[in-house]
């Protein structure tokens, strides 16, 4: 490693608290030595990936508004989930929906994490009026329960895909900003910012290469729970009916179709809630382990 | 002294906080292209009647003055009515708050009632199968949204075995056991989305306040392992609950609109998300800026109670 060096060899990493204790060992040897869950979690999450990234292309998938002859099946061979009233293969249906219920959940937790985090970031580290004022707009946010600001933000806007992708940017918006601003305050105060500051470091300095960098580790465990968050909310916002219009669908409003024939066709609800769940566990658990590997209080949460 | 001032800076925060809402919901609603005349008018609606009921709402005045005329209503107790069916808002809530508020309440008890022996045991058989079944559930319920959970709920004790029927809410007066038995199911499902939280939290700050010195000295002194646990562990782990409890009101409210509409309980829920359907914004407008002041209410008592109970926040040193 380059760079200026403390007696005994180590590197000035170990000051900005960026580097691993001694006897850590490599990062290779760390990630293995995760539970056997974590590896559940990501496997998981990568099969839902390929079903859901590949489903235009693999054939039997294409299509989810394919009508068969086979009316309210139950779980077979050739469909794996069964079929719904009008004969639509379910498996298909619950891929397609993962595919748009995950692709605003990534696109709102990347976009929540860069206007949430920079938000955070300049409260947290500028304090002041600065701070004052973000923190305002913070707490404004903060101010109603998430589904009640989502179904607001959804009503106003007009209901369709981009918007309900805005309703629940501005969900993980909220907690990332919370969340960054209050580990900011935690770095800003630390010797190798001051060090940095009294080396005549400039800001812009300062907070990209001596905070920053220490909030990275914090926001990708929170990203997780984040992910978490949004698809719930999103979830929620289809059961009540005010998320993507039909027949664009998600996992909510596949759960929300078949509440109607839960006592006839369990099969419609049970298949998507069990893989809601296991994905919501896998992202949970990822998030929770990374979060606990970082030290993050859970308080802030 | 300076207890009563960061209480009243609080305060007037919070009011801030409601007030910059309430204008925001105001006036983000006011830009919907919808008109509060045709609903209230109805089919028959006739230049004239429309012309009559623009002025009687005040609907040409500025968006300001409006909203002004919103706000001092408000204060002064006035709800507004329904545009749609002339219905008062104070009327509607006299119906509607019990049912959320009961369903709320059972379900604090509950979750407190399941949490606090479970985060406790947990926490002292750390590591344990015990810990590990416990936090595990715990885990798994977190990753169970209500609207899966209640659903799977009223499929299997609903539906199947038939032993509870999803008519609706049953006041408590009308009939003390049926109320019960019209809320179990919600509530179930409500705890089971609340109650993680506090077990989680519960356990490891019980784990926490295992180590500390005092509790190693109660030890040493010979104290029975009950005692040590109530009065040494579980009082200062309690006030984390409490802030919990109140951050958590939004969790509640989250989860009480989704039961409310799969168990079809006509509470809070309900009537806010058939008022948004409605399109009568005047409604939403009101329970919106109403369920923000609660919740924000709520949040500052919670952080101006903590120093209450907790002797050892009370006075901060510098």
């Amino acid at each position: 490693m380059s760079g200026p060096r403390l007696p005994g060899g180590r590197s000035l990493a170990v000051l900005r608290g960026r580097a691993t204790p001694a006897g850590d060992g490599s990062g290779r040897r760390r990630l293995a030595r995760q539970p056997v869950g974590f590896w559940l979690a990501v496997l998981w999450l990568g099969a839902l990936s390929f079903f859901v990234l590949l489903a235009p292309v693999l054939g039997f998938l294409a299509d989810p508004e394919a009508y068969s002859r086979d009316v309210q099946q139950g779980v077979g061979w050739s469909h794996w989930f069964g079929t719904d009233e009008l004969g639509r293969d379910m498996f298909a249906r619950v891929v397609w929906g993962g595919r748009l219920s995950l692709m605003i959940a990534a696109i709102s937790v990347a976009a929540g994490i860069l206007i949430g985090g920079s938000m955070g970031l300049l409260a947290g580290f500028f304090g002041g009026w600065a701070d004052t004022l973000l923190s305002a707009v913070i707490n404004v946010l903060l101010s109603l329960p998430a589904l009640i600001l989502a179904l607001f933000i959804v009503t106003v806007l007009a209901q369709n895909t981009r918007n309900v992708t805005i309703a629940v940017t501005i969900l993980a918006a909220r907690a990332v900003a919370r969340i960054v601003r209050a580990q900011t305050l935690r770095f800003r105060q630390r010797e190798f910012v001051t060090a940095a500051r009294c080396m005549g470091a400039r800001t812009s300095r300062l907070i990209f290469r001596e905070v920053l960098p220490n909030l990275v580790p914090v926001v990708v465990a929170f990203a997780f729970l984040a992910l978490g968050l949004v698809i719930v909310g999103e979830g929620s916002l289809s059961f009540i009916g005010k998320s993507v219009p039909a027949p664009a669908i998600t996992w909510g409003g596949i759960l929300a179709l078949a509440k109607g024939k839960l006592a006839a066709a369990p099969h419609l609800t049970i298949y998507p809630a069990v893989v809601m769940f296991c994905t919501l566990l896998a992202v949970n658990y990822i998030g929770d382990v990374l979060m606990r590997r970082f030290d993050v209080r859970q308080s802030l949460l | 002294m300076a207890a009563l001032g960061r209480l009243a800076s609080r305060l007037a925060q919070t009011a801030a906080v409601v007030l910059v809402v309430s204008f925001v919901t105001y006036w983000m609603l006011s830009l919907l292209p919808s008109d509060p005349c045709f609903l209230s008018v109805g089919t028959g609606a006739t230049e004239e009647l429309l012309a009559e009921c623009r002025q009687r709402l005040e609907l040409d005045r500025g968006l300001l003055a409006q909203y002004g005329a919103w706000l001092a209503n408000m204060l002064t107790g006035d709800l507004g009515e329904s545009y749609r069916n002339g219905i008062t808002v104070t009327e509607s809530l006299g119906q509607k708050l019990p049912v959320t508020g009961w369903l709320v309440l059972y379900t604090t008890v509950l979750s407190a009632a399941v949490s606090l022996p479970l985060g406790l045991w947990s926490a002292v058989r750390r590591d344990t199968w015990v810990d590990r079944l416990i936090s595990g559930g715990a885990f798994s319920l977190l990753a169970l949204p209500s609207f899966i959970l209640g659903v799977v709920l009223a499929l299997v004790f609903a539906a199947k075995l038939r032993w509870f029927d999803l008519g609706g809410y049953v006041g408590p007066t009308e009939d003390l056991l049926g109320h019960w038995k019209s809320l179990l199911l919600p509530v179930v499902t409500l705890t089971a989305g609340i109650m993680p939280f506090f077990l989680r939290l519960l356990r490891s700050d019980v784990i926490a306040t295992l180590q500390e010195d005092y509790v190693e000295a109660a030890r040493a002194k010979g104290l029975p392992r009950r005692w040590i646990l109530a009065r040494h562990v579980l009082r200062p782990s309690s006030f984390t609950v409490v802030t919990v409890a109140g951050l958590n009101a939004a969790q509640l409210v989250n989860g009480a609109l989704v039961v409310e509409i799969i168990y079809d309980l006509d509470g809070m829920g309900t009537y806010l998300i058939s008022a948004v359907f409605n399109q009568d914004f005047l409604v939403v407008q009101t329970l919106v800026a109403l369920i923000a002041a609660a919740f924000v209410a709520t949040n500052m008592l919670v952080d101006a109670a903590y120093p209450l109970l907790d002797p050892r926040v009370r006075e901060p040193k510098r």
